[in-house]
């Protein structure tokens, strides 16, 4: 997996609004992780840390990142019914019938960050 | 200071990506990620589609590969060019390496781009590169449990190439198995079963890169 670059560029996009909105030390980041979005959140704590003790010039000793879970979900086209996809992901549980369309659980986001007033 | 940003993480690569697919518009340059796990074939069908098309269009392939120039090469042995990224150890390709090695071309004199993505069957379905279409590429030995342990790369291609059918009286692999699995996590998805060594059913890979030319030149 690559949760090493993915938290490369989270960090890239958190340090260039920061400078924007002059702040100093990054103490908090908090991000959106899908159930099927392609990234271990596990695996993403862990290159956090790295990062953080890699860079003091960036991240205050305790810096902490926070995940929240976004469950996946898919509604049947056919009977409107929602189910949580697992494998078969379009396959409805009631219909029996590969009429499901995903509606959450591919979201990737930085949702915020905090940083020490300067 | 508390700052909400709800940025897409894939921000800069989705970017990248927008930059690529605008250049591939105006050139009319029809562009396919080929994505695979490790050997199931992806270098292979390449030579053989190079080898077959090149009378009819000007092709060109993109390697990505985690060190050598080995695919590259193999392409360039069938006539192409080819230009190789390597990721030196990423798992992936992502739209800023791509975007880097576009200069190497000239887009007005290509008609066809295949860029034969990194071998995994994880990581680099998630990244747009800006092409018009991703294909997935599973192989006979791999077995039937691949479709449903990589929903995510399935889900998001639509089109897989079930490389190695040569091999089928050799091992328990279900055609009909992969195209439930198929049809069951993404039903706008179809599978050709093809042999890159036999040749069988590679006429069926050819026509749908024709159909698929024929409406990116159209639009
Ligand atoms: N039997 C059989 N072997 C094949 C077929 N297609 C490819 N191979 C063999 O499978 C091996 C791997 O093929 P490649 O084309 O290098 O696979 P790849 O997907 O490009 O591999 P990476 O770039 O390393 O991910 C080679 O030894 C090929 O000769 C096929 O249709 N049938
Ligand atoms: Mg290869
Ligand atoms: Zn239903």
């Amino acid at each position: 997996m690559h949760e090493m670059s993915l938290m490369g560029d989270i960090i890239q996009l958190v340090q260039e609004d920061a400078a924007v909105n002059g702040l100093g030390k990054i103490e908090k980041i908090e991000l959106i992780v899908g159930d099927i979005a392609n990234a271990m959140p596990d695996a993403l704590k862990m290159a956090f840390d790295i990062f953080r003790d890699q860079n003091p010039h960036i991240f205050s000793e305790t810096a902490e990142l926070v995940i929240h879970l976004e469950e996946a979900k898919a509604k049947c086209v056919l009977c409107d019914s929602e189910y949580r996809p697992e494998q078969k992901i379009a396959l409805c549980p009631s219909c029996n019938i590969p009429s499901g369309k995903v509606l959450a659980g591919e979201t990737f986001q930085v949702l915020s960050y905090e940083g020490s007033n300067r | 200071m508390k700052v909400t940003l709800r940025t897409d993480v894939l921000t800069n690569n989705n970017r990248a990506a927008e930059f690529n697919r605008d250049l591939f518009q105006t050139t009319k340059t029809l562009v396919i990620n080929l994505m695979s796990s490790p050997g199931a074939g992806k270098t292979t069908l390449l030579e053989e589609t190079v080898r077959v098309l090149s009378g009819k269009y000007r092709i060109a392939v993109i390697e990505g590969d985690l060190a050598t120039e080995k695919d590259a090469d193999r392409i360039r042995a069938m006539g192409a060019k080819a230009v190789q990224i390597n990721t030196h150890g990423g798992c992936h390709l992502d739209a800023r390496m791509v975007a880097a090695a576009l200069g190497e071309f000239d887009f007005e004199e290509i008609d066809i781009l295949f860029i034969e993505n990194v071998g995994n069957l994880v990581c680099p379905s998630g990244y747009d590169l800006g092409q018009n279409h991703k294909v997935a590429v599973l192989s006979v030995p791999e077995g039937n449990d691949k479709i449903p342990k990589y929903p995510q790369m399935f889900m998001r291609t639509e089109l897989v190439l079930l490389n190695k059918i040569d091999l089928l009286p050799y091992l328990d692999f279900s055609v009909e198995e992969a195209r439930q699995d198929l049809m069951e996590i993404n039903p706008e998805s179809t599978l050709i079963p093809v042999s890159a060594r036999t040749r069988e059913g590679l006429h069926e890979w050819f026509f749908w890169i024709e159909g698929a030319y024929a409406k990116c030149v159209q639009q």
